[in-house]
């Protein structure tokens, strides 16, 4: 039995060692197969929380708002933060409509400027302010209220505040009409608290809308409602991403898999006369085939591990390159290409020997 | 001689022929898919992006300060501009107006119902329209998808049909279903919006008109256009560039180029890009296709490996053949060029055949996820089957020079 084994590991380690190119070959083979399907799981499977990272740009995709014209509670903007997952953004918006000094009407909103900095990044902001007194005024709003030279006066319920001047605002929509201004600003003039959060929840649909029910329950009698324009584009874009990937990993696979598939079928057919020998000289079918299996699999594991590491690194840079964010391989992926390269290699090793059984071995010896 | 064993060899090696013109043929077509895909997977996400709203606003220059929170509103002293809607249909005659994929005119004024005073909006829901010879419809349905009625149906643009907002409805005396008469029009149904939408009364744009006592007038339009990513030259501001660099910027489908040349179309408007659209889709655009950049990069490598493996054995199969020839007296450079032009013959026939099969792959991949065909330019066709020149010969190469190295003695008696 120890010989038999032995045997057996020694023909095993010719197969491999002892053929010149040929295991080469389909290591390479089977490798670049293994790298390009690793490379594209890690990406398939990353792409969703990279768009929605990149749909997270576009600011707010929920927003709280009191009913009727009522303030949200005290404690609304942390208690908000405090039940949404953590890189979630928050920012409160109080309006009030101030007259300025020609007698014109102007909507004022007193906001976290550091929040809406981050939330609203598109904004076209000339330069934010910070400190108290400080005034962001929408392009539209400027030039109604002539307010370019930098410092002006605005009036509410007979009180007066002076404001300076800070930066433009322009976003091309109804923000232009408003002066924005920091929320402690605008709470010792007006006394109005904040009525609306506006709210960013980063994460897939789902995550969005369990932070959304979420929001509900700790907010009764709120209005609590998705930005739906931007979940829907976001929805239909990485759905159709997805499926553009999962078709590109299908069409990739195919041709590494077909060109594994012509490389280690004519590898074997090409051992025809070892094949021949062994049975002449009395191994049963099952031995040759766990021996030329024993082989296949030996290579498919070992092209499985290179690929892995290989696909990962093709992915992580591809995420390095285009994203700009690390991505951590997939750890999952790996049994998956495993199995795959051996189940892949088996197959083609298997086939052809199927083929050969029904020869008699002396007619390949004889060369026929 | 050459060309009979030229001949021979495909006539008598159908199976090593076969197994390398699959592999061939499977990794041009992927290619060739792969590289249309990749084209046009910009262009498609784009349109995608551009189906949810608009990306510019044009309004008259002397447009009223807005002053609204929520449904409290004052109301300008002097009465606003308007802009003409008679000039409408010539937004499709700008430069970039094939970019155009959807507009909608809005004309806002006040209504009382119920004794209350609402917000009334009148638009186009999907109305048709003509310039020149085209006929085309647009409208509000087309521009925000994520529009909602429920309870009946969109109104016809040419009736005096209403809809009623969602947050409205549940604020007025009465439960409103369709065909219920309002004060100036049949209700045809409740519309959600997520928007301030949802607390007005939304009616075709000639009803707002008849109410607002001014014929042809709207006050803002919106405008989804098929538009570039800008870059640093779309920032430039166009009052300062030299007429060459003004051409350049003309002619580029920048948000700001062709709210540039809707400026053009309506005297005394301004058009500007509305940034959250603008800025934002450029992110998401060019990351997608960098991306798809990068994998189309790895997979021709990719395929270009694989491919050279697959005909680096058929030649490696041919060690015996090679010995044989030697032996008889052929010189290397006679021996290289058969299987070099093996070669060539397999990838060019392979290649065409490729090519076509990756032409109904991206088609297929095209119409199951964009449902929209892709665009292969025929340019694409002398590239790829180069390509597949080159990755065959190349593959084919390595091993027949360690073929041609080998004595003859050695590999005809079969230990090689």
């Amino acid at each position: 039995m120890s010989l038999r084994r032995s045997m057996f590991f020694h023909l095993l380690k010719r197969g491999l060692l002892g053929r010149g190119d040929r295991p080469l070959i389909a290591f390479i083979a089977l490798a670049v197969a293994s790298t390009m399907i690793t490379a594209m799981l890690n990406l398939y499977f990353g792409l969703e929380s990279k768009l929605n990272r990149d749909f997270r740009s576009y600011g707010a995709n929920v927003t709280l708002a009191a009913s009727g014209a009522q303030a949200l509670p005290e404690d609304a903007s942390p208690k908000a933060q405090s039940v949404l997952p953590k890189d979630s953004l928050v920012a409160p918006f109080a309006f009030a409509i101030a007259h300025a000094s020609n007698g014109d009407a102007v909507v004022v909103a007193g906001t976290d400027m550091s929040q809406i900095q981050r939330l609203n990044a598109w904004w076209g902001v000339s330069r934010w302010p910070g400190a108290q007194g400080e005034a962001l005024v929408g392009s539209k709003a400027e030039s109604h209220l002539g307010a370019s030279s930098g410092a002006f006066d605005l009036q509410f319920a007979g009180r007066t505040l002076h404001l300076r001047q800070i930066g433009t605002l322009k976003t091309g929509a109804d923000e232009e009409n408003r002066i924005y201004i920091p929320l402690s600003t605008f709470e010792s003039w007006t006394r109005i608290k904040p009525s609306l959060l506006e709210i960013s929840i980063p994460g897939r649909s789902r995550q969005v809308s369990a932070a959304i029910a979420m929001l509900q329950s700790v907010f009764p009698g709120m209005q609590v409602r998705p930005v739906r324009q931007l979940l829907e584009a976001e929805g239909a874009v990485i759905g159709r991403m997805r499926s553009v990937m999962l078709a590109c990993t299908v069409l990739i696979a195919l041709t590494a898999v077909l060109c594994v598939f012509s490389t280690l079928t004519s590898s074997v057919l090409e051992r025809r006369r070892d094949f021949a020998v062994m049975k002449a000289i009395g191994s049963s079918q099952k031995t040759v085939n766990i021996l030329f299996a024993a082989e296949a699999l030996s290579i498919a594991i070992l092209a499985a591990c290179t690929g892995y590491l290989l696909g990962s690194g093709i992915a992580a840079w591809i995420s390095q390159a285009n994203f700009h964010t690390t991505v951590v391989p997939q750890i999952s992926v790996l049994p998956l290409v495993i199995l795959a390269s051996m189940v892949l290699a088996l197959m083609a090793a298997l086939l052809p020997l199927a083929q050969l059984q029904r020869i008699e071995p002396a007619g390949i010896l004889k060369g026929e | 001689m050459f060309f009979r064993l030229l001949y021979q060899s495909f006539r008598r090696q159908q199976r090593r022929k076969l197994l390398a013109g699959i592999a061939v043929t499977v990794g041009v077509a992927v290619a060739t898919a792969m590289i249309a895909i990749v084209v046009d997977v910009g262009d498609k996400i784009n349109r995608e992006l551009r189906s949810y709203g608009a990306n510019i606003v044009v309004y008259p220059q002397e447009a009223a300060l807005d002053v609204r929170i929520g449904d409290q509103e004052v109301k300008p002293a002097t009465s606003g501009s308007y802009l003409n809607e008679s000039v409408l249909p010539n937004i499709k005659g700008i430069f970039w107006g094939h970019n155009i994929l959807a507009f909608a005119p809005f004309l806002e004024t006040h209504a009382s119902i119920e004794g209350r005073e609402v917000r009334v909006i009148g638009t186009y829901f999907d109305k048709k329209l003509r310039f020149g010879t085209e006929e085309f419809t647009t409208g509000v349905r087309q521009l925000f998808p994520w529009w909602k009625v429920e309870g009946g149906t969109w109104p016809d643009d040419e009736s005096n049909s209403v809809l009623i907002g969602s947050q409205l409805a549940k604020t007025l005396h009465r439960a409103w279903e369709q065909g219920d008469l309002t004060e100036f029009g049949r209700v045809s149904g409740i519309l959600t919006t997520g928007g301030p939408e949802d607390v007005a009364i939304v009616v075709p744009l000639s009803v707002a008109q008849k109410l607002a006592h001014a014929s042809n007038a709207i006050d803002k339009i919106y405008v989804s256009a098929l538009t570039k990513p800008e870059d640093a030259f779309a920032r430039r501001d166009p009052e300062r560039m030299n007429p060459a660099d003004h051409d350049r910027w003309y002619c580029s489908p920048y948000a700001n180029s062709v709210a540039y040349q809707l400026q053009e179309v309506f005297p005394g408007a301004r058009a500007e890009q509305i940034r959250q659209a603008a800025q934002n889709e450029g992110t998401v655009l060019s990351h997608i296709s960098g991306m798809m950049l990068l994998i189309a990069l790895a997979s021709l490598v990719a395929a270009a490996l694989a491919v050279s493996a697959a005909m680096a054995t058929t030649v490696l199969e041919r060690r015996q053949e090679v010995g044989l020839m030697k032996a008889l007296g052929a010189t290397a450079t006679a021996i290289g060029s058969l299987f070099v032009t093996e070669a060539s013959l397999l990838a060019l026939g392979a290649g065409l055949i490729g090519f076509a099969l990756g032409d109904v792959i991206a088609q297929r991949i095209g119409q199951a996820v964009f449902h929209s065909t892709v665009a292969i330019t025929p340019v694409l066709l002398p590239i790829v089957i180069f390509l597949a020149l080159v990755v065959t010969i190349g593959g084919s190469a390595a091993a027949i020079n360690r073929a041609l190295k080998l004595d003859p003695v050695i590999v005809l008696r079969g230990d090689a």
